[in-house]
């Protein structure tokens, strides 16, 4: 019973990892444990930590828990546990059929530092015309996108704090704006800002957030609302933080 | 429509593709995010010819779009978040969000409660959508369903 709680601890945990909704992940496992012959499965899950308790017919009970830390959004291995979670539930699995499957999907290696730099820059730019850009502007937001990606991943390396991370950015991408109107390339800094402050802001977040809010799961809800206002509030203070020190805006 | 509008779905459908790309969807789910990012300020654009409120509109197009995100999720056998978190991107609220930001530091303070507000009312009405949308889905499924004879599971 042990093994099967373990297998399905591993496949919750990186799914929550990867950013899925709190509600599919208690219902995969809860899914996963049942498949297995578990008769009672309590799954108790928030944004940062996973309590699971499974109960065969023999009456034994087995409790694991297990720390979260989320990295990021993979809709790719999202996609490949769904489906295996899928799988376990209509076929007949054994748990190294399970296990070498996890290996598989852990596998799946994340985009490499250039790209994520590449997308970045493709948003920021097509952002800053969206907003009513120029295509000068565009450019030269192009360009900045991609510098604040890595301005990031100097961050995350060093500080290792998602909310400094953040803040960094919008300090960064707030200096090179207002480096460009002063070298006279772009009339006015707010279409490029916008542009680039899409790639950061926790839009996303707060949506997720208050779905889970409504959905049900209040304690998941709250925490991710609380890290998205932290977000917004980061991107101010690096904003804030340059234009006072520059003494450019107004 | 006017070249500013057209520009503006095309590069709202980039902006879609582009937040595909960095959350890693792959393959034919892809192009399906960045329809939907194309759908999303189409729709609104044409809507907001005949409503007056965004956030109303905002409401509308959010609804219609997590329903489109629903379907797809559904065909392409895949979590609905993907679709709805991408194709809804040209509608998160970051111009607003920008202004207010500014405003708070001009120090300009009746502007800044007025953004802000606002910024407040678009992302309320956009997570209003969605969530209209995942109860709509849930009750038309289940109740079609419970038609078929089968309870729900």
């Amino acid at each position: 019973m042990t093994e099967l709680l373990n297998c399905a601890m591993d496949i919750g945990e990186q799914l929550l990892v990867c950013g899925a909704e709190i509600h599919r992940v208690e219902d995969s496992v809860k899914r996963i444990c049942e498949a297995f012959g578990a008769v009672r499965t309590d799954v108790f899950i928030i944004t940062s930590s996973m309590v699971v308790t499974v109960h065969d017919s023999n009456a034994n009970t087995c409790t694991q828990t297990r720390r979260i830390i989320s990295t990021g959004t993979d809709f790719e291995k999202i996609h490949c546990l769904n489906a295996l979670s899928r799988k376990i539930c209509s076929e007949q699995m054994t748990v190294s059929q399970i296990q070498t499957e996890l290996a598989r999907i852990a596998a799946v290696k994340p985009h490499p530092l250039w790209a994520e730099c590449l997308f970045y820059a493709i948003i920021s730019g097509a952002f800053t015309l969206f907003f009513g850009g120029g295509f000068i502007e565009a450019a030269v937001a192009l360009v900045i996108g991609g510098l604040i990606r890595f301005a990031m991943w100097v961050a995350d390396k060093t500080v290792g704090n998602r909310i400094f991370s953040k803040f960094l950015a919008s300090f960064a991408a707030t200096a090179l704006a207002f480096a460009a109107l002063k070298l006279g390339w772009v009339p006015t800094v707010d279409n490029m800002m916008i542009g680039i402050i899409m790639t950061l802001i926790p839009g996303i977040g707060l949506t997720n957030a208050l779905r889970d809010l409504f959905t049900g799961d209040s304690i998941a809800g709250l925490l991710r609302s609380i890290e998205a206002v932290l977000i917004a509030l980061a991107i101010a203070a690096g904003y804030f933080l340059f234009a006072a020190l520059g003494g450019v805006v107004g | 429509m006017t070249f500013s509008e057209i520009l503006q779905v095309i590069t709202g459908c980039i902006g879609s593709f582009g937040f595909a790309l960095l959350f890693n969807v792959r393959g034919k789910r892809l192009w399906i995010a960045a329809l939907g990012g194309f759908l999303s300020w189409l729709i609104f654009l044409l809507l907001s010819r005949f409503i007056e409120s965004e956030p109303i509109n905002y409401f509308i197009v959010s609804f219609l779009i997590s329903i489109y995100a629903e379907i797809m999720a559904r065909v392409m056998k895949t979590p609905t978040t993907t679709f709805i978190t991408t194709s809804l991107i040209p509608l998160i609220p970051g111009g607003s969000l920008y202004y207010t930001m500014a405003y708070a530091f001009q120090s300009d303070a009746g502007r800044f409660v007025e953004k802000a507000v606002y910024t407040l009312e678009l992302a309320a009405a956009l997570a209003l959508g969605v969530i209209a949308a995942t109860a709509f889905t849930k009750l038309f499924c289940n109740g079609l369903r419970v038609m078929g004879g089968k309870a729900n599971d």
